[in-house]
């Protein structure tokens, strides 16, 4: 094996040598540069397989042949290793994307920046105090220098605060070092660990010593100078800033702290929370990209900063949470700054210019994941195993905090995607080329290596190697095929999955499973009638069905969570593909994400950090923590069901998504959140906090749900707007069942799985397709389309019919379980209000049916067709199987029934023949549907009779005859229909919630644009920041002390 | 004025801090372990009499050899810096009045002579106080008033450039011959000890005093250099 | 003894920041940080004074077999040293970097420089 030390003699050899190879021949200079960064990252790949694979052991290297602590010495382990190959990786490729200055300026430039690489991978190495000042200085004078190569001549003032502030942490380092000395008589860092002393001042010493490496991770809010050398410099340089530099200066203060002592731990933490939530709560308000980069970058050293504080805790974890975090953000925010040369604007909106150009929203969407810690990343790793280490030691505060900090950084990165997938594109805003894609990329495959790698680690589950994370890969490398293809495919992965696992499931988790795999297969038929090659779509749905999928399998708390995250993730990128859904498919990311955090802590709380926890242990977990466990994952399940209080991100996420989107995210992806209710409750069972039984509180919210649900959907001009107020409304339904905690109750929340996907997916389809001709979703606007478009007026009744819950069809069964449900409960109050919601729903429903189908047929629509046939036959299909499970409900629910019996031990149904019999009547559905045939066709017999009597009405003979309309779309009988009921319910309208989440947003951001005004941009008060910041916390600590 | 109280009053409270080291601070009446060590071995392990060149040089040698590139790098930074405003070839000093003959006379007189001083600080720089650093200056000094004498006189940079490459290539190769032939990285014992207390003793001592004699001279006339020719403004 | 000498390096410390902090010229601020600096290497040199006790050099005067009874502690002269050549590059740095800024805008005024901000 080659000596580490080679690292450091090289890139100083070479730096030095690279003058006697005189000033003119620039490309030679250049390749030799590259090839001394290479060999120095050579170096470090050799030593980190090696200690990786177990092949050699910690080495130590001494220096001058002396045993430390009387010579300086060098360490390379594992953790010394990985980041050594960040740092000379970073390097390497930073050189390559800074080649245009580095060869305009000859030979200087290139060896500042070998001299950069070697110093900061022998502050990655050494083991001596005073060697790291000298390092630490190397880094800043070699930093103040290469911010020069820079185009924007902002830049020069950006090194000069830099500079300034560097003195002030070598003033206070120095100081620190030479009585930390004198305390110890050493300054070897594990000599000093070995010997405790009890001389005074030594706390005081140390305390200067830490304060000024932590500066060095510029802590907010003393970190202007940092912020404007990541806005003005070079970006192949900010890359290096961020990830070598920042990782690097995150070991020393973990190097340093370990012989300090634990006392120094919480101080850490302190720092780094404030530093992780305050840089990112500034950058809500940043448009600039890469001082928004450098927020993002303060804010994760502020995160692994306080990771680091928590090191007491995490024990053998420490190295996989901490490394997992660090590499993370180097790799991600490494290729974000290399990205950001690629585009020419300097705006968040300008990144539109990616769009056109797959690989790069490929690209984006990486370090965008990987930033947030979604998987298959190690950030998420990392972040599960801190949750669970948090919690175990009863850290509830510190999880809050980064929970919170997470959620703000993944606000801003994913506003940010939006406007690159959404905003438009400027002219020529790329300047792409083969050296700066290659960089770019690189850091991709580096992100998806880290992340196998972080899963591969004995004891983990690792997400990229399960099948349906693997399909979602595979349709990555489809994208160049036509859509056409991609969906066969897409079918036959989801129907073969299918057949692969639905042996071993239960039937409560077949239906589920049914619903969400095959049913998905059903919804895709309906995307035959897109064509080209649809990029970007086939990728996320089927991160989706992975999702789901392995949500079905699941077995273990972090199986379940990871699965729910990466259907999270899948369905943002399905949403966000709608015309208008930027904001919303953000809304609906913050929510899920809030959400999968309960979750997250709640299923920490419940293992109390053993790994791995599985589902059905859940019931065991202690009588105090199970309320809290329940709030927490009902709050995660319920942000996924849309409950409403929680609601608000549904509606436009649903009505704004595309055609066949629409019935994926409502008809079937709603249905995680009940099969996690489901999950949940079937371990917990009935739970009480403060004497309040928390199942009663779930009822009631579900009826609130139903309830508003309906309410709000009546007065919807928007046709998929309506439809998506009405899911709020069912998953009301579904919730108050499984809520009821009683065997009818649950076999109703699994009518209205069934139910809910067939009629919801068909109401989305069918209003899809309406939009596809008249290109327009207000209701208003359409009016007579029944002879234009049958078959779609067909599936609308069929599925009005069946979501109104009238006999014949299937909905008619869910409302009459539903009656036999409740008289079993004793819930009187939100009794009523389900009641309620049954006549309400019927209205929108009407209304749906008659505005679209029925009326005057508008002028521009008179040469429509119906929807295009793949439109139409995936409803076709699931209208015949509504009148079918009208007909024979027992297909599916006999054996669901036998199973919730197993669990309640009770059989309130008898099922005989063609009927099914209760304690309070019984019901037939071939009766029924014999009977309504009957009347039907009386009726309909009476009516075709009695036709020569209609008269028809001209468009306009109503409109003008009484005012003078002001607008157009008053004239129009549909608009506004229920204008009566909104005289008497519109108080129930008023957008309790939506002031609630706006005013919550408009705090956030108010503090951000109050905050960040703190940065005047002047150096000397940015110095006068660092010392404030210093003396601050030199009282806080003194106080802690005493 | 705000500011000036408010910073006062954070100077202030960092006196605090420092008075408590300062009030708190007893000097210790035994050598600790570390400069124990160092006293006790500097004879048989570097062979350098003066303890701190010993100390400088081998013990601590990874440092110097930070410092060393600290000055690589200040040079080549301040190049780049003031690269950009260099003034054309020749312009530069010509607006001055010409150096009288006593000045010149005297400055060329001089300078050998604090070239040969120099070069006796960094030879002895293992005996008696001075050293590589001290001595490269002092070398440097000699480049200062040459220019000072003479403000339109231009020196080699390429000379000057490699000296500076070829003294810090050849410190890290003599580094690395301590890997292979010696105990570790920049370990003197390359070349034998010799006796203590002579001029060719301490190993490899004087062989990496004279280079970073050379290399710092270099830097810091380089440095020189590129200050001088940007004197338009 | 030792503690005059500590406390004259913190004077210096405390009078170079404050005056790098209130100046807004910036040649002025340069040269309070190096009085600062200074202050630094006094503190340095004077934490491995000790009380009559010599230069540590061996020589006749002072054996290697006696050396620890008589020389002061060697190391913070080696650190100062570094220190000091370490202090002299960054200076120099912020010279070039003040020459540039006023190449830039005519100006040393630090407040000048501001519109990197927010």
């Amino acid at each position: 094996m080659v000596s580490p030390v080679l690292i450091i003699a090289i890139g100083l050899g070479t730096a030095f040598a690279l003058g006697l190879l005189g000033s003119t021949r620039k490309t030679l200079l250049f390749g030799v540069t590259l090839a001394a960064l290479a060999a120095m990252a050579t170096i470090s790949l050799i030593w980190l397989v090696a200690l990786a694979t177990g092949a050699t052991e910690t080495a130590e290297i001494h220096t001058a042949g002396v045993a430390p602590p009387f010579a300086i010495n060098l360490r390379v382990g594992i953790a010394e290793a990985a980041l050594l190959a960040t740092v000379t990786l970073t390097g390497l490729l930073a050189a390559l994307s800074l080649r245009a200055q580095l060869l305009t300026l000859g030979r200087g430039g290139m060896a500042v920046l070998l001299v950069l690489v070697m110093a900061i991978s022998g502050l990655v190495m050494t083991r001596d105090l005073f060697n790291i000042f000298v390092f630490i200085e190397l880094v800043a004078i070699a930093t103040a220098g290469l911010v020069l190569l820079s185009e924007d001549t902002r830049a020069v003032c950006a090194g000069f605060k830099f500079l300034v502030v560097s003195q002030i942490i070598a003033i206070l380092l120095l100081v620190g070092i030479i009585f930390t000395y004198h305390a110890n008589g050493s300054l070897n860092i594990d000599d000093i660990g070995a010997t405790p002393v009890a001389a005074q001042g030594a706390a005081l010493a140390m305390f200067l010593l830490l304060i000024a490496l932590v500066i060095e991770l510029k802590p907010f809010p003393a970190n202007g100078w940092a912020l404007d050398i990541y806005t003005s410099a070079h970006p192949g340089f900010s890359a290096i800033f961020s990830a070598a530099t920042g990782s690097a200066a995150l070991f020393v203060v973990d190097k340093v702290v370990a012989p300090a002592g634990a006392e120094w731990l919480p101080l850490l933490t302190g720092i780094g929370l404030l530093s992780f939530v305050g840089s990112n709560v500034v950058a809500l308000r940043q448009d600039n990209d890469r001082r928004l980069l450098g927020y993002s970058s303060v804010g994760q050293l502020g995160l692994v900063l306080a990771v680091i504080g928590q090191r007491d805790v995490l024990g053998d974890a420490y190295l996989y949470v901490a490394g997992g975090l660090v590499l993370s953000h180097a790799v991600a925010k490494a290729g974000l700054f290399w990205m950001s040369a690629i585009l020419r604007g300097r705006k968040l909106q300008d990144w539109a210019a990616i769009r056109a150009r797959a690989p790069m929203v490929l690209a984006f969407a990486t370090f965008i994941a990987m930033l947030v810690g979604l998987p298959p990343f190690p950030g998420f790793y990392a972040k599960w195993d801190l949750a669970q280490a948090l919690v175990a030691a009863g850290r509830l505060p510190v999880l809050g905090l980064i929970l919170l900090g997470v959620l703000i950084e993944a606000a801003y990165l994913f506003r940010w995607f939006g406007f690159a997938i959404k905003r438009e594109a400027p002219e020529s805003g790329l300047s792409a080329n083969m050296v700066d894609c290659g960089i770019t990329f690189a850091a991709v495959a580096g992100g998806w290596a880290l992340g196998w790698i972080w899963g591969a680690i004995p004891g983990q589950h690792n997400v990229l190697a399960t099948l349906p994370v693997l399909a979602v890969v595979a349709f990555i490398a489809l994208e160049p095929l036509p859509a056409k293809l991609k969906n066969v495919l897409a079918i036959a992965a989801l129907l073969g999955w299918f057949a692969l696992v639905y042996g071993d499931y239960d039937p409560m988790r077949l239906i589920f499973a049914v619903v969400m795999i095959p049913g998905g297969a059903v919804i895709l038929l309906a995307s035959f009638s897109e064509t080209g090659r649809r990029i970007g779509f086939y990728p996320s749905a089927m991160a989706m069905y992975a999702g789901l999928a392995l949500l079905l399998e699941a077995n273990t708390f972090f199986e379940f969570f990871a699965a729910w995250e990466v259907m999270t993730l899948g369905s943002y990128f399905l949403i966000l593909r709608g015309r208008m859904s930027e904001p919303h498919a953000l809304s609906y990311m913050l929510f899920s994400l809030g959400g999968a955090f309960a979750l997250l802590a709640g299923f920490a709380l419940a293992s109390g950090g053993v790994q791995p926890f599985a589902l059905d242990q859940l019931g065991t977990v202690t009588a105090e923590l199970a309320p809290w466990v329940f709030v927490l994952l009902a709050i995660g399940f319920m942000t996924k069901t849309a409950a409403m209080g929680l609601h608000i991100w549904l509606p436009g996420a649903h009505a704004e998504a595309e055609t066949d989107v629409s019935p994926m995210v409502s008809g079937i992806l709603l249905k995680a959140g009940l099969f996690g209710l489901f999950v949940m409750l079937m371990q917990l069972g009935r739970q009480s906090l403060w004497g309040v039984d928390l199942t009663v509180v779930l009822a009631w919210i579900g009826a609130i749900s139903a309830f508003l649900g309906a309410v709000l959907s009546i007065f919807q001009e928007d046709a998929k707007r309506l439809l998506a107020y009405s899911s709020i409304s069912q998953m009301g339904y579904a919730l108050f069942g499984v809520a009821l905690m009683n065997h009818l109750g649950w076999l109703l929340a699994m009518m209205f799985v069934i139910n809910h996907y067939v009629y919801k997916s068909m109401l989305f389809l069918a209003v899809g397709g309406v939009y596809k001709r008249t290109h327009t979703k207000l209701m208003y606007q359409m009016g007579g389309l029944i002879t234009l478009m049958p078959f779609t007026f067909v599936s609308v009744l069929v599925g009005i019919i069946a979501m109104s819950g009238v006999p014949p069809l299937s909905g008619f069964g869910g409302r009459w379980i539903f009656y036999n449900a409740i008289m079993d409960a004793d819930l009187r109050l939100p009794l009523i209000l389900i009641f309620m919601a049954g006549p309400i729903g019927f209205l929108y429903l009407f209304r749906l049916i008659h505005t679209i189908f029925l009326g005057q047929l508008k002028d521009p629509h008179r040469q429509l067709k119906e929807a295009p046939f793949w439109l139409v036959l995936p409803q076709m299909i699931f209208a015949a199987f509504l009148i079918a499970f009208a007909v024979l409900p027992g297909m599916a629910l006999q054996r669901v029934d036998g199973y919730i019996g197993s669990i309640f031990g009770d059989q309130p149904l008898i099922w005989q023949g063609r009927a099914i019999t209760s304690e309070f009547g019984y019901w037939n559905p071939v009766a029924i549907m014999v009977v309504i045939a009957v009347v039907f066709v009386a009726v309909f017999l009476i009516l075709i009779a009695k036709n020569h009597d209609a008269q028809k009405v001209k468009q306009f003979n109503i409109v003008f005859s009484a005012e003078r309309p002001y607008r157009p779309e008053t004239t129009h009988f549909a608009w506004n229909f229920f204008a009566p009921y909104r005289k008497a319910m519109g108080i129930l309208e008023t957008p309790v919630v939506t002031s609630f989440w706006g005013g919550v947003t408009d705090g956030v951001n108010g503090a951000a644009e109050f905050t960040r005004r703190f940065y005047t941009g002047n150096g000397q008060t940015y110095a006068a920041h660092v010392l404030l910041f210093v003396v601050a916390v030199y009282l806080i600590a003194m106080g802690g002390v005493a | 004025m705000i500011r000036k109280v408010v910073i006062g009053l954070m100077v202030a409270l960092l006196g605090v801090a420092f008075w408590t080291l300062t009030s708190g601070y007893v000097p210790d009446a035994e050598l600790n372990r570390t400069a124990a060590y160092y006293a006790a071995n500097a004879e048989s392990e570097v062979g350098a009499p003066n303890i701190v060149t010993g100390i400088i040089v081998t013990w601590r040698g990874l440092d110097t050899l930070g410092e060393v590139t600290v000055l690589f790098l200040t040079s080549a930074i301040i190049a780049l810096v003031l690269s950009q405003s260099k003034t054309p070839k020749g312009a530069s000093g010509a607006g001055l009045l010409p150096s009288g003959e006593l000045l010149v006379t005297g400055a060329r007189m001089l300078a050998p002579l604090i070239a040969l001083f120099g070069a006796y600080v960094i030879m002895n720089g293992h005996l008696t106080p001075g050293g590589g650093f001290q001595g490269g200056a002092i070398l440097a000094s000699g480049v200062l008033l040459s220019l000072l004498a003479e403000p339109s006189r231009r020196f080699g940079h390429t000379v000057i450039a490699r000296i500076e490459s070829f003294s810090g290539t050849f410190y890290v190769l003599v580094g690395l011959a301590g890997m292979a032939y010696a105990g570790g990285f920049l370990d003197n014992g390359i070349l034998p000890l010799g006796r203590f207390g002579t001029m060719l003793s301490a190993g490899a001592i004087p062989l990496i005093s004279i280079l970073i004699g050379l290399k710092v001279g270099a830097e810091f006339s380089s440095i020189l250099e590129s200050l001088h020719e940007t004197e338009d403004a | 003894m030792a503690q005059i000498a500590l406390a004259t390096g913190f004077v210096l410390i405390l009078a170079g920041l404050y005056g790098a902090l209130t100046n807004r010229d910036i040649l002025r601020m340069i040269v309070a940080f190096t009085i600062a600096d200074t202050g630094v290497n006094v503190v340095l040199v004077a934490v491995g004074y000790m009380p009559g006790r010599t230069a540590p050099i061996l020589d006749a005067a002072v054996p290697v077999a006696v050396a620890s009874q008589r020389i002061i502690d060697p190391v913070p002269q080696a650190l100062v040293l570094t220190a000091i050549v370490i202090g002299l590059g960054i200076t120099a740095l912020m010279l070039a970097y003040a020459y540039r800024l006023f190449r830039l805008r005519h100006s040393l005024d630090i407040s000048n420089f501001t519109e990197l901000k927010w």
